[in-house]
């Protein structure tokens, strides 16, 4: 899944965190994120996906997983 | 009211001569010069040659989650090495404090990169592309931030801003906070990574600035040809805490804090005015408690250039009288160091508390031709070894703020 694989690398790059730690029921919590490592990640994905996240919708992403879903879905609408 | 009397427990420092404390006293002791050519950018259509950069083998990650680095500026990736042997010196253990009584004071610079950085990115992308870290990296309280983040210190958190003399005001600014009884210990740090070409060109196009290329000579205080300063970067940390305190708990006490003294020229946007320089080192002593005539000895602002030297051996003079003035040793610490602008106060303190606990001056090098008009004791090119009591440690700002702080050889 290229689109899982590029959100890897993205978190990874962000919070230094072991990529296999990353799986879709880890929370960012868990992975000891805080709120600029979220703001930052969202930064990213909205970059690299070209896609918009607004606030009341990153709200509701606490895993992993959840981010993937939610940029898959956001990817598909646009195309 | 009684002042509490405030002790210096512990010190840490990553300059361009010594990563340490111990290894940038040696160096300073021994006349070895930090200087050198620039190599952070390309000088090569730059008027600015020479400056004292901290060593490009200089690596944050050994000192910092490779997160924290990315998260802040350089003046913090200095820092945090210099706060952490300052902790380990004082052998202060958090865990043992009351959080909320320990407080920090810092000053630094904003590095410029930052800012035009942010601009490029918001005039290219607009306002939902900015980059998150850009407060965090820009802002100058975030190294204030960082330390309490790190140490868990609770108490007073804030920096304070008088340029050149900024390290020597967050040093009176946190004695302050001791002796109006809010905190016991104070973690104090002055970092500087502002040598970059928009700061550079700045304080060039002021004339303030040494335009030679040799690093060997660029940086002469009190000498006749000395034409500017040097730029330099550096980071100092210093932990203090009430008399009482430290002998609760055995710390190690290097020296005491006697005393702080400010004063503001009101007088020209750039140039010195000695009267008013006189006045800050005058209230600094009558602070501590010292008369003129027990003064041993001034580690000086000392810049190179034309301005600075005369000036403040003119305000020496006005302090201490033309007799007692000549026989006063006092040194510059920027012939080797360069001036290291906000972060320059914390590393002369941290010079002048190793002075007054080892009783050995360091020298002002490169001094070869004297000025008619600077005539003191300038402790040329070698280091001498004396009985000293006290020191007052000058810190000039560009704009005319002047701070100065006294310490004294500690005895029970």
């Amino acid at each position: 899944m290229p689109t899982e694989d590029t959100i890897k690398d993205i978190v990874v790059k962000i919070i230094h965190c072991d990529r296999e730690l990353l799986t879709s029921d880890s929370t960012f919590k868990e992975l000891e994120a805080d709120s600029l490592d979220l703001v930052q990640i969202l930064v990213a994905l909205e970059d690299e996906f070209n896609i918009e996240i607004p606030e009341e919708d990153a709200q509701g992403l606490t895993t992993f997983g959840g981010f993937v879903d939610y940029v898959n879905n956001k990817v598909a609408e646009k195309s | 009211m009684e002042k509490p009397r405030v002790v210096v427990t512990g010190l840490g420092a990553v300059t361009p001569i010594g990563l340490n404390a111990e290894d940038f006293w040696t160096s300073l002791t021994s006349g070895k010069s930090g200087i050198g050519h620039i190599t952070h950018f390309d000088v090569s259509n730059f008027p600015i040659k020479v400056a004292a950069e901290i060593p490009g083998d200089f690596d944050p990650t050994h000192y910092m989650h490779p997160k924290m680095v990315d998260r802040t500026a350089r003046a913090v990736h200095l820092a945090i090495p210099a706060l952490k042997e300052a902790l380990a010196s004082s052998r202060l253990d958090m865990d043992k404090e009351q959080v909320e009584r320990v407080g920090v004071v810092t000053a630094t610079l904003v590095e410029t990169a930052y800012l035009i950085k942010g601009k490029e990115l918001l005039e290219k992308h607009g306002a939902r592309r900015a980059d998150p870290l850009f407060i965090t990296k820009s802002s100058p309280s975030a190294l204030a931030m960082q330390i309490g983040m790190i140490t868990g210190a609770r108490g007073p958190n804030t920096y304070v801003d008088s340029l050149c003399a900024s390290g020597t005001d967050a040093m009176g600014a946190a004695l302050n906070f001791m002796r109006l009884g809010y905190t016991d210990v104070m973690i104090v740090a002055g970092s500087d990574a502002s040598l970059d070409p928009t700061t550079l060109a700045g304080m060039n196009i002021l004339g303030a600035l040494s335009r030679s290329s040799d690093p060997t000579t660029a940086c002469r205080p009190f000498d006749l040809n000395r034409n500017g300063f040097v730029y330099g970067e550096a980071a100092g940390v210093v932990i203090l805490e009430t008399y009482e305190h430290a002998k609760k708990r055995n710390a190690p006490i290097i020296a005491e804090f006697g005393g702080a003294g400010w004063s503001f020229d009101a007088y020209d946007s750039t140039a010195p005015y000695a009267e008013t320089q006189a006045i800050a080192m005058s209230v600094a002593l009558r602070d501590a408690g010292i008369k003129p005539e027990d003064l041993d000895y001034i580690n000086a602002h000392g810049t190179s250039t034309k301005l600075n030297d005369v000036c403040e051996t003119k305000a020496v003079k006005i302090l201490l009288g033309e007799e007692k003035a000549h026989k006063t040793p006092i040194s510059s610490n920027k012939s080797m160091l360069g001036h290291s602008i906000t972060a320059t106060g914390l590393i002369e303190a941290i010079a002048s508390i190793l002075t007054v606990s080892r009783g050995i001056l360091p020298p002002t090098i490169n001094y070869a031709t004297p000025a008619p008009a600077c005539d003191l004791a300038y402790v040329p090119n070698k280091a001498s070894k004396v009985e000293i009591n006290n020191c007052l440690s000058n810190g000039f700002g560009l704009g005319g703020e002047n701070c100065c702080i006294v310490f004294k050889r500690f005895a029970d």
